[in-house]
Order: C-alpha cells, then structure tokens, then sequence
C-alpha cells in the first residue's frame, strides 16, 4: 500500500491483516488450480486427494475474512479508499472461495476418470487451463500491486479463455460421440472443462474488483465474450 | 440551482489570513457539509454567509459572496435583513433566557412579520412543529427556554431560527454537545428542513457529514481543498489531501 499510515495504529494493522488474508487465500487458491490441473493432466491422485482436503483452508479464510470485514465496517466505518479496501476484500474472497470449489470439483472427478485419456484432450485441457493460470496469477498480482492496467488485461483476456473452453468442448463432444464407452469420462470431462471457465469468470469478477480499488470507478460495459458456447446435443 | 456564490473570498484576521481565494457554489434546497481540521477556516466560511464577521473588529472580508445573485458584501446590504433571511444555529444551543414562547415569537415580532396575537401564536407553533419540537413542549410554553434538555434547547433554536422563513439556515457544529438520540433527531430534522432551506453546516463529524449532506467541502489551511458530492468525497475523493483527512491519515 502506497498509502500513508493511518493516525490509529490499531486500524492501520486491521485493513493489513485484511489485505494480508486475502492474499495468502489467493495464494491457496493458486496452489489449488495448480495441483488440480496436474492430477488431471498428468493422474496424479495424490494431488487430486490433497487438493481436495486443502479447499477446507480456503473456505475458513473467507469465514475469517467476512468477520473481518463485518468488524471493520461496524467499529471503524471506512471511508474512501479503506472502504474500497474493505469491500473489495468480501468480494474477492468470495470469487477465490468459488475459485476453491470448483477446483476441488475438478479433482473429485480426476479420481473418477480413467487412467488413460486420449493424448489430444489432454493436450486440450493444458491449453485452456495453463490460460487460465497465468490468470488467475495475474490478478493476484494486481491486487496485490493495486495495479488497474494488470487488472484491466485479465478482464480483456476472458475472451480467449471462452473460445479456447469451446475448441475443447468441441473436442470432448467428438470424444463422447466416437463410442458409448467414452460417456462417463466424457461427462466428466465436460464438466472439467466448464469448471475451468468458471474459474476463468471469477478470475475476471476478481480484476473488476481490483479495478474498482484502484480507480473508484465500474468498469463499464460488457466483459468481451468469445465464441458462442457449443450447445451440446445440437445436430 | 446555485443559490450562494462565492468569488475569490480571502478573508483576514488582522494580518493573519485565514482564507485563500475561496470559490465555491452552493446548491439551493441541498445541505452542504463544510469538513477540515480545527483552525482550517470552514467556521470562517460559515460566517461569510451571513456577515456575521463583521462583528469581530479585525476581521476583514474580500471577494464577492453573492446570494440569488446579490453580492452581500456590498456597503449598502442590510445585515438585519440579510441575517433574516440567512439564520443561523450554533454549536452550544442558546436559547433566550426567556419563555419558550417568546424564544419563538421574538424575530417575527421585530421583523413585523405578524400582525395579530393569532398569528404570532400560528408561527410560534408552525416552527415548534417544524423543528420537531411541539408535541414535546405545547403544554408548557411559558416555562423558560433554558429548562429544556441539550438536544430539545437545539431544535428550540432551529425553531426560533426557522420562525422568520430564512432561505439559509447555517449550522456551526449544531450536534457537538448533543448525544447521539438527540444528534438523530436533528438530523432527521434537516432532512426536512432541506426540502424548504438552503442548509450548510460545519461539522467536525465525517459520519454525520457523510449521512446528512448532499455536497461537501474540505477546507485545510484557510484553503478548499476540494469540493463534490458527498457520495464522490467518502467514496473517491480527487485529492489525496481530502483522502488522507477522511481516512484518518493526517499528519
């Protein structure tokens, strides 16, 4: 923080427990897609195991984030920037719980897939969710240099992540369309693929938020959307 | 609407200057919040208003302050009359040492502004009724002013300032003595009162600042710092002065 102390000591150390908080719990976050991907990529079940208890640790920092900022609202009613501060901390902390579920998600489905995957989807899968990576770190990196051009790049660059989700939701539908064996893995799958674009769209909720510390101001209009979405079953 | 003007108001204690080429607008039917640090120069400014510099001998005022665009700097204004139509609450309430009534019916009766016992008695009981305050004291209006508790003698003076229809009505402070029922109370109060007067008020309370008023000004050093709407002031002030002050950052 750039920003001047505050005259009350104690405050000063609250607001940066609080942004402290929120990055450690971006950082669980980040180790969590991580593992998550290479349980998927490379079927590693430890992985897939450990990612599943970690996400408990994620959910009690945004517990201890909304009681943090529940107190700092009640007792120090911030203003301007402490305030943006304060707000933006709820809702990040929500986007990354979301973040945490679904990549638990993704490893509960890992430990139910198949040991062998056809090379391309692999393939497929490391495309969008190495995408989806860079990201997330991006926007951690953003909050945590309050930079609002990083921040501005990661919502512009969703677009990508769709059309890159779609090329491999194509793939998985050839998948399940080759034999009927392929269906369970195949249903998987799709659901691994729209957990990473979910994870993709908080990532970008989160760049709105830090967009919003920095400047004060909304981005304004529509996030850039890409390609349609396949609707499955379509002739 | 604007509804006060101010140009290039300097103002002077003797040879100390107390405020720099002062330029600010304000809005009819709104409250405006004047904030800063003590000594900065806002209660200077609340007084402008009205004039009620000049009963401080050194004190000496420059620039234009106009209000429905008349300058009231200007030698030939009337400051009885000006202060008719601009009142004033103060920090401390002080209310006459006299009956509630007469607390009430004192500035219509000098300004003529009745012309029968009724009517008086009319006005009386509007603006006890408008300040909040009749229910509470209708059956006692010959008992002293000063028998009210803090936050009724308040209101009994935005009664007694309301009485004579000011277009303005400034406040220096007008809660700092009262505790927080009785800070309600006046500030539901001017939530009303804005819908007929022009209200500015000085306050030393960012909170109170930030819930009553529409527009906000920071003064710092004898300079407005920064003025907006409130909402733009708590939220993203422009300058990181005003933010350092409303945050609690200042040195």
């Amino acid at each position: 923080m750039t920003e001047a102390p505050h005259t009350v000591k104690s405050y000063e150390e609250e607001l940066k427990n609080l942004n402290s908080n929120v990055i450690k719990m971006g950082g669980f976050c980040e180790e969590a897609l991580g593992k998550a991907i290479q349980a998927i990529t490379t079927r590693n079940s430890d992985n897939a195991e450990s990612v599943i208890q970690e996400d408990e640790k994620i959910d009690k920092f945004e517990t201890l984030i909304e009681q943090q900022v529940v107190n700092l609202i009640a007792l120090r009613q911030p203003m301007a920037i402490d305030l943006r501060e304060t707000v933006t901390a709820l809702k990040i902390s929500s986007d990354l719980e979301r973040i945490g579920d679904l990549a638990k998600n993704i490893s509960k489905r890992t430990l139910l897939l198949n040991e062998n995957l056809p090379k391309n989807l692999v393939d497929s899968l490391i495309r969008v969710s190495t995408n989806v990576q860079k990201q997330l770190k991006a926007v951690l990196d953003s909050y945590l240099e309050r930079s609002a051009a990083v921040a501005i790049n990661v919502w512009e660059s969703d677009e990508q992540i769709d059309d890159l989700t779609n090329l491999c939701m194509n793939e998985v539908i050839s998948y399940l369309k080759e034999n009927e064996k392929n269906l369970e893995d195949g249903t998987h799958l799709l659901f691994v693929t729209k957990n990473i674009e979910r994870i993709g769209d908080h990532t970008t909720n989160v760049a709105e938020q830090v967009y919003f510390l920095v400047t004060g101001e909304y981005l304004e209009g529509d996030r850039p959307k890409g390609t349609e979405p396949i609707v499955t079953g379509e002739k | 609407m604007n509804k006060i003007e101010a140009k290039n108001v300097n103002v002077f204690y003797g040879e100390k200057q107390a405020l720099f080429d002062i330029n600010m607008d304000i809005q009819e039917k709104q409250v405006t919040a004047l904030i800063g640090p003590s000594g900065c120069g806002k209660s200077t400014f609340l007084r402008c208003l009205n004039r009620m510099n000049d009963v401080i001998d050194i004190c000496k005022v420059e620039g234009e302050i106009k209000i429905n665009d008349y300058n009231i700097n200007q030698k030939a204004t009337d400051v009885v009359r000006l202060r008719e139509k601009i009142g004033m609450v103060f920090q401390k309430p002080n209310p006459f040492p006299k009956t509630l009534y007469e607390n009430i019916s004192y500035g219509p009766e000098i300004h003529g502004m009745a012309q029968s016992k009724d009517e008086l008695d009319q006005i009386v009981e509007d603006s006890l009724k408008k300040a909040a305050l009749w229910n509470e004291v209708k059956d006692r209006l010959n008992e002293p002013g000063t028998g009210l508790s803090g936050g009724q003698q308040q209101r009994l003076c935005i009664a007694r300032a309301i009485s004579v229809k000011p277009e303005v009505i400034l406040m220096d402070e007008p809660c700092s003595a009262l505790d927080p029922i009785a800070t309600a109370q006046i500030e539901e109060l001017i939530d009303e009162l804005k819908k007929e007067h022009t209200i500015v008020i000085v306050t030393h309370s960012m909170s109170q600042a930030a819930r009553v008023s529409q527009q906000t000004g920071f003064f710092h050093l004898g300079k407005l710092i920064e003025v907006g709407s409130t909402d733009k002031i708590f939220k993203n002030p422009d300058q990181k002065q005003t933010q350092d002050y409303i945050t609690g950052r200042f040195g």
